[in-house]
């Protein structure tokens, strides 16, 4: 294809130049050939009337001789006398001739004055004098001296007594040279007179040759003596038929027009000619300047058609290689799409084991309602997992054109871990595996991310860990946080994935994130997979604007390290506070009771942590002892030396009074729930431990210490925490009693002193700032009625936001009151958290 | 003396806080707080000003408050106080005021004297 449009291209510069040569090349010889011609059509009309010119001249020069002679014949009729005569001479040296004779009838001249002269033809001379004609000739005087003879008939006596047949004037032959500008120098044309046989009349230009024909001949000597024939030929015929002639004579290194005509009164002819020399410099000069203009002009067009062929054919070079790679991306993007789809079932497989392992477990367990639920709340994340990766394989299109877009909402981490766990946990356990999650340093567990992508990122990390982690290795997933340099609004989240696993070599690190590659080795070709998860992976990591690496050495395990900055979520996490307990964290990863003590602390609970069991007894025990014990304690279940369950069931055996003593763990609740609720263990938080974790843990252990059983609303408690109250109430005792009982159900409350308080602070919040008002009616300054109705009046999107009257005044009236007002509810005081509770969540929701 | 002693010697229903209240310590952190209630003075100061409205609108603060920390002998005193007063002024006002004024006495000694235990 490239070469044969190459040379389609080089045939066409090649041909087009040709084209060009020789269409130039005709012009140049056709107008040179145009011009040649031109110049001689115009020589031959120049040297026509060149001639007729001289001929006229000439014509008029000896009439008018003629006239004279002719006029002294009439003046002197006769020469009798020697008076007569000499008036004859005088008259005639006056008409300035210097030679005058009387011609007898034999031919015999008489000289009146002059030389005497002799006639160098004489026999037409005489001929025509005989026909009593005028006549001009040539003739020679004594020293040879060329004379030109004008003849007029003339009966005078002879001293030999007979009478004169004509009178004879002669003149220099010079003179006719004179007249005529034969001689001239200064034009290009010079004249001969010749006679019929060739010979000179009058010669000029400095011929010697004794006939016009011989120097024809001489002229040709050096070319051709034919063509010189051929002239001398053509103007014999010429002159014998009194026509003229007009010739170009070619001598080959010079052109000359020849032009010859008859001359009136005489045997003569004058030929005329005029070289081309000049003319053929000028029409050279002419065809030189039109050569170059056509050479240039030819050059200038095939230099431009040069051009265009060249700039053609690198255009069309760039568009083949264009074609090309766009060939070569579409096979690699055809060929990375098909590997996709039959690799993704890999990725596919994970979490639809889960489905299938825990709808086997349920089915088997269908009297065990706890069980189920646990199983069924798995399937559902599985599923839900399962239905983002489906969705990836629908978006595929996307990934590949690089067109993927995040959905940036608001994510709890807690939640994206707990079902990063809960889905790998089946993996885990089925390899026999140490799984370990820690949390340490989060600042902010809700922040804005796309949770699918960071699931599907965990995800793949973790089940790679585990895919290449033989039994009874280890796998630790890690989050902490810290500033982000982004700014002030953003964390810097940082996940590191470890494993004890097989490890990788180096090359193999480097390339570990390109799209299906997977270690060529023979330790892995029994493992599973397709080798595009770690691809997904780097390009979302990429997509969010975060970091990965990774760490490997071959059979010493795995390390993968994600960054990412997230926006943190706007809204603040609620008040999460717990009565002032004593807890003891047992643990024997450091910075997780590190980390968990500390947001103990935040959520108002006082904690010790240990790392192992043994030294957990003994802190127990010395509690015990200054009667001062442990109110919950927070026991992990693998710990090095007597595990989690071993040291509850001692504990237990120590401290009489059944105190809370929570499992925690990464692992399945359900695996070890029999044997810990035998070991007196009352209940279980799965790790990670954020703080949510802790405080929603730990707070249905509320109230034991109080001997008084609390009722369990904690599902009410999650529909409505973090929502935001206005509560317009006068009494700052009631304001403080709503306080407390509204804030420990997770709602957020602001406390407006007087109803006119009430709608400014209403008015200068954000349009949904609250979500609800609780109004009392009776309040100084302005009542809840006036309230209501200002609020509803407000020109604002949520000027309809739910208004719930709290008074004393149970009246049916006052109920009807309120709601003539504009208000949606009425509870009565005292306050009754749960009707004020069922009431809001009717009205926010 | 305890808060449920307290509680007796008021003449109020400790079983009912504290199943609304749910903990010990926030009823008797809200009962102490009772004393520095400004609704009685407000009552007393309306009264002499003869400012009808305001004291009844104060005596509808009692009966609320008292309501929320189940004082019920000051509940049902400033309760019908309260109805007296929202009509106007009247002899039967007159009256219940009396024994709104005797029953508040007894909810501040009975809750002085719980405090005094506290501190001592």
């Amino acid at each position: 294809m490239k070469d044969r449009m190459t040379r389609f291209l080089a045939v066409s510069a090649v041909g087009i130049s040709l084209l060009c040569l020789v269409v130039f090349s005709f012009l140049a010889i056709y107008m040179n050939k145009q011009s040649s011609d031109t110049i001689t059509k115009v020589g031959t009309i120049y040297m026509t009337g060149m001639n007729e010119r001289i001929s006229m001249h000439f014509t008029t020069t000896i009439e008018m001789r003629l006239f004279q002679v002719n006029a002294l014949v009439e003046e002197h009729p006769s020469v009798g006398n020697s008076s007569d005569r000499q008036g004859l001479a005088y008259s005639a040296k006056a008409r300035g001739f210097d030679y005058l004779a009387a011609c007898s009838q034999d031919g015999e001249f008489e000289m009146f004055f002059g030389s005497s002269v002799k006639v160098t033809d004489p026999e037409p001379f005489l001929e025509s004098l005989r026909n009593n004609e005028k006549k001009v000739a040539v003739g020679t005087d004594e020293d040879g001296n060329g004379i030109i003879l004008m003849a007029v008939p003339a009966g005078y006596e002879m001293s030999d007594g007979q009478t004169s047949m004509a009178l004879v004037a002669g003149l220099p032959s010079d003179y006719i040279k004179e007249v005529l500008f034969l001689d001239e120098n200064d034009t290009l044309v010079y004249s001969h007179i010749i006679r019929k046989d060739g010979s000179f009349v009058i010669r000029s230009a400095g011929a010697f040759r004794n006939t016009y024909f011989q120097r024809l001949r001489e002229i040709f000597k050096k070319g051709n003596a034919d063509n010189a024939e051929k002239y001398v030929e053509e103007l014999s015929l010429a002159m014998e038929n009194n026509r003229s002639y007009s010739s170009i004579i070619d001598v080959g290194t010079e052109r000359r027009h020849m032009y010859c005509d008859k001359l009136p009164y005489s045997e003569w002819y004058l030929v005329t000619i005029m070289p081309y020399g000049t003319l053929d410099e000028t029409v050279g000069e002419l065809n030189t300047q039109w050569g170059f203009m056509v050479t240039g002009s030819c050059s200038l067009v095939l230099l431009v058609l040069l051009i265009v062929f060249i700039r053609y054919f690198k255009l069309n070079r760039i568009q083949m290689a264009a074609l090309d790679n766009a060939r070569k991306e579409a096979v690699a993007a055809n060929k990375a799409k098909s590997e996709f789809l039959s690799n993704m079932s890999h990725d596919i497989r994970t979490p639809m084991n889960a489905i299938v392992g825990m709808t086997a477990i349920a089915s088997a367990n269908l009297d065990d309602r706890e069980r189920v639920r646990g199983c069924l709340r798995k399937i559902t994340m599985s599923s839900k997992h399962l239905l983002g990766l489906i969705n990836d394989v629908l978006d595929m299109s996307k990934i590949e054109s690089g067109k993927m877009t995040l959905n940036l909402e608001q994510v709890s981490l807690r939640e994206v871990m707990d079902s990063i766990v809960s889905i790998v946990q089946p993996q885990v356990r089925a390899k026999n595996q140490q799984f370990e999650v820690q949390i340490y340093d989060i600042t902010s567990e809700n922040v804005y991310c796309d949770s699918v992508r960071l699931n599907q990122v965990l995800l793949n990390l973790l089940s790679n860990a585990i895919k290449f982690t033989p039994e009874n290795g280890a796998i630790n997933i890690a989050m902490y946080q810290e500033d982000s340099p982004v700014g002030e609004g953003y964390v810097r989240d940082h996940i590191v994935v470890k494993d004890t696993g097989i490890g990788m070599s180096e090359e193999f690190c480097k390339k570990v994130f390109e799209s299906f590659v997977r270690e060529d080795n023979a330790r892995v070709n029994k493992t599973e997979g397709t080798g595009l998860g770690m691809a997904i992976t780097k390009y979302i990591v990429d997509a969010m604007k975060g970091t990965i690496e990774v760490q490997s050495k071959q059979g010493q395990g795995t390390e993968f390290h994600v960054t990412l900055d997230m926006e943190r979520a706007e809204i603040e996490e609620m008040d999460m506070i717990l009565p002032d307990w004593n807890m003891l964290v047992v643990d024997d990863d450091h910075l997780l009771c590190e980390s968990t003590v500390a947001s103990l602390k935040d959520i108002g609970i006082k904690a010790d942590w240990t790392q192992d069991g043994e030294s957990a007894l003994i802190m127990v025990q010395q509690r015990h002892r200054e009667h001062n014990d442990y109110q919950i304690i927070l026991m992990d279940w693998k710990l090095p030396g007597i595990d989690g369950i071993e040291t509850a069931r001692r504990i237990n055996r120590i401290l009489k009074d059944d105190i809370p003593i929570i499992l925690i763990s990464a692992y399945d609740w359900n695996d070890i729930e029999k044997e810990a609720k035998e070991a007196g263990i009352s209940g279980f938080i799965s790790k990670p431990l954020f703080k949510s974790t802790l405080f929603y843990g730990l707070r249905q252990y509320m109230g034991r210490s109080t001997e008084k059983p609390v009722e369990k609303q904690e599902e009410q408690k999650e529909r409505l925490g973090g929502y935001r109250v206005l509560l317009a109430e006068d009494n700052e005792l009631n304001w403080e009693i709503a306080s407390e009982l509204l804030s420990a159900q997770g709602l957020k409350l602001d406390w407006a002193e007087d109803g006119r308080k009430c709608v400014d602070m209403f008015l200068h919040s954000e349009q949904g700032y609250y979500d609800a008002i609780l109004m009392d009616i009776r309040m100084p300054v302005m009542t809840g009625y006036e309230a209501s109705q200002t609020i509803r009046s407000m020109d604002r999107t949520d000027k309809d936001i739910p208004i719930i009257a709290m008074t004393a005044d149970a009246f049916s009236e006052d109920i009807k009151k309120c709601l003539e007002y504009g208000m949606n509810a009425h509870v009565a005081k005292p306050i009754d958290i749960r009707e004020v509770m069922r009431v809001l969540e009717k009205y926010i929701n | 003396m305890n808060l449920k002693e307290c509680y007796g010697a008021l003449e109020g229903d400790y079983e009912d806080v504290l199943g609304r209240l749910r903990t010990e310590k926030l009823v008797q952190k809200f009962v102490l707080k009772f004393l520095n209630d400004k609704s009685y003075d407000l009552l007393c100061s309306s009264l002499e000003a003869e400012d009808y409205g305001e004291a009844f609108r104060a005596a509808h603060t009692i009966k609320g408050v008292c309501q929320n920390l189940s004082f019920t002998r000051l509940y049902e005193s400033s309760h019908d106080l309260t109805e007296a007063l929202r009509s106007g002024w009247s002899d039967a006002a007159a009256g219940l005021v009396e024994r709104v004024k005797a029953d508040y006495k007894q909810v501040t000694a009975a809750i002085e004297e719980l405090q005094k235990g506290l501190e001592g």
